[in-house]
């Protein structure tokens, strides 16, 4: 049965009796749909980690995550190294990535797993850890190191942010399909007033691989969770992660050329040179010089 | 047409430098290191090592370079030191002030930019001095 590959993973937050009724009708869609399978529930001292593997390895192909970005979160950094499709229930904010992936809340996000639409999304590693969305340091001065050829850095301090298929709000600003991370850089300036208003607000660069940087421990938020260090190291794996996703979601800045037409573009750098789109928006360019 | 116009203009707005595909350095980023291109740039902060660009290089007011330029067209309103190798046209706005020896086909001053440095206009190659092949070099070296 094409189904019985569905294993659906439930946070333990949804044993609340409040989601009772929400958990009632999606079951209930999900019978309709001939979608039923194993029921993996997450709880204080289980591991996801094991709790996945397990089911993997009776023959699950389709892990479903149901909860909101945290309980996603949770299953995330580990799922590149199975061969499994994930899916994902929405039940509850925060819902970001759900949003980024074109899965709306509630009953109908069963349709989008009905339809079973499969894309293949790149994974940024930070460190060895895989992450789905960005990595964001506020109000930092860190340095993000680029393919070791050069270095870019808030001089007064700012936001710095990695992203693969983008933040939570701006997710259609990343492409998680062209094989590159985009650091955007938006510094703090001392004067923003109306005379002296800063016209280039924000710096990006498309790189493949580098680092982060910084003379104190820096805080980074990665997906939905939060990791500390001096150092971390960045890369990215093309279409790492096989994910059922919605319609609706609009492939990151339609009409942005292919990874393969990005190396003739102005902006990103590949192989140490900077060649790619630096303003992230999706125009296409000749190549000059 | 846009592009002839934005080679003696510059980028004045991020939309119409990220349209065009430019690479953006906003006011408040330091970039450290050797800095390569191939479409256009736009610097409004800090550049110290090494840029170098095929497109345009576009240094806005409040942007300062300590570094070794290599680009094909050049508008310069902000400072420079270090040596400048446009393989085109350099264009030096009032508020420009660079420091250190220039080489370009066409150069553009308005009242008020300040050049110290020796300047080689003609039929120049946009590469620094360093960059010339070892063949080059030894000939030179020679004749020296």
């Amino acid at each position: 049965m094409a189904q019985s590959g569905y294993a659906y993973i439930y946070d333990d937050f949804l044993s609340d009796k409040k989601y009772e009724r929400d958990l009632a009708v999606l079951e209930s869609r999900l019978a309709t749909l001939d979608l039923a399978g194993r029921v993996g529930k997450l709880a204080l001292f289980r591991s996801a980690k094991d709790l996945v593997e397990s089911l993997v390895s009776q023959g699950v192909t389709t892990i479903v995550v149901v909860g909101n970005d945290r309980t996603l979160d949770k299953v995330l950094w580990f799922l590149p190294y199975l061969k499994v499709t994930l899916g994902y229930l929405p039940v509850t904010e925060p819902c970001g990535i759900a949003t980024a992936l074109g899965i709306p809340k509630g009953e109908e996000a069963c349709d989008i797993l009905a339809a079973r639409l499969i894309e293949k999304l790149d994974m940024g590693l930070l460190d060895e850890r895989y992450f789905l969305t960005e990595v964001t340091l506020e109000n930092s001065a860190a340095s993000v190191d680029i393919e070791g050829r050069f270095k870019l850095s808030p001089m007064h301090g700012g936001r710095i942010c990695i992203r693969n298929l983008g933040g939570i709000g701006e997710a259609d600003k990343a492409d998680a399909g062209d094989g590159l991370l985009e650091a955007v850089i938006t510094p703090q300036t001392e004067s923003a007033g109306f005379f002296k208003r800063n016209s280039f607000p924000e710096t990006r660069i498309k790189f493949e691989h580098g680092g982060l940087t910084a003379h104190d421990p820096m805080e980074a938020r990665v997906d939905c969770h939060t990791a500390n260090s001096l150092k971390f190291k960045l890369g990215i794996e093309k279409g790492k992660l096989s994910v059922i996703t919605g319609r609706r979601r609009k492939p990151a800045q339609a009409g942005l050329p292919k990874r393969s037409e990005f190396a003739n573009l102005p902006g990103t750098v590949r192989n140490g040179k900077n060649i790619g789109a630096g303003g992230g928006i999706g125009i296409r360019t000749s190549l000059r010089g | 047409m846009f592009s002839s116009s934005k080679k003696t203009e510059g980028y004045e707005n991020p939309d119409k430098a990220r349209e065009a595909g430019a690479t953006v350095i906003a006011r408040g980023v330091r970039v450290e290191g050797d800095f390569t291109s191939q479409g256009d740039v736009v610097i409004e902060g800090e550049v110290n090592g090494r840029i170098e660009t095929g497109g345009l290089l576009s240094v806005g007011p409040e942007a300062k370079l300590k570094a070794e330029v290599v680009a094909g067209d050049a508008i310069v309103a902000g400072v420079i030191e270090g040596t400048l190798a446009i393989k085109n046209r350099l264009e030096l706005k009032a508020s420009a002030r660079v420091q250190g020896d220039t080489s370009c086909q066409t150069v553009v001053v308005e009242a008020g930019a300040l050049l110290n440095g020796k300047i080689s206009m003609g039929a120049v190659k946009a590469e620094l001095p360093h960059h010339k092949s070892k063949a080059t070099q030894t000939e030179e070296d020679l004749a020296a």
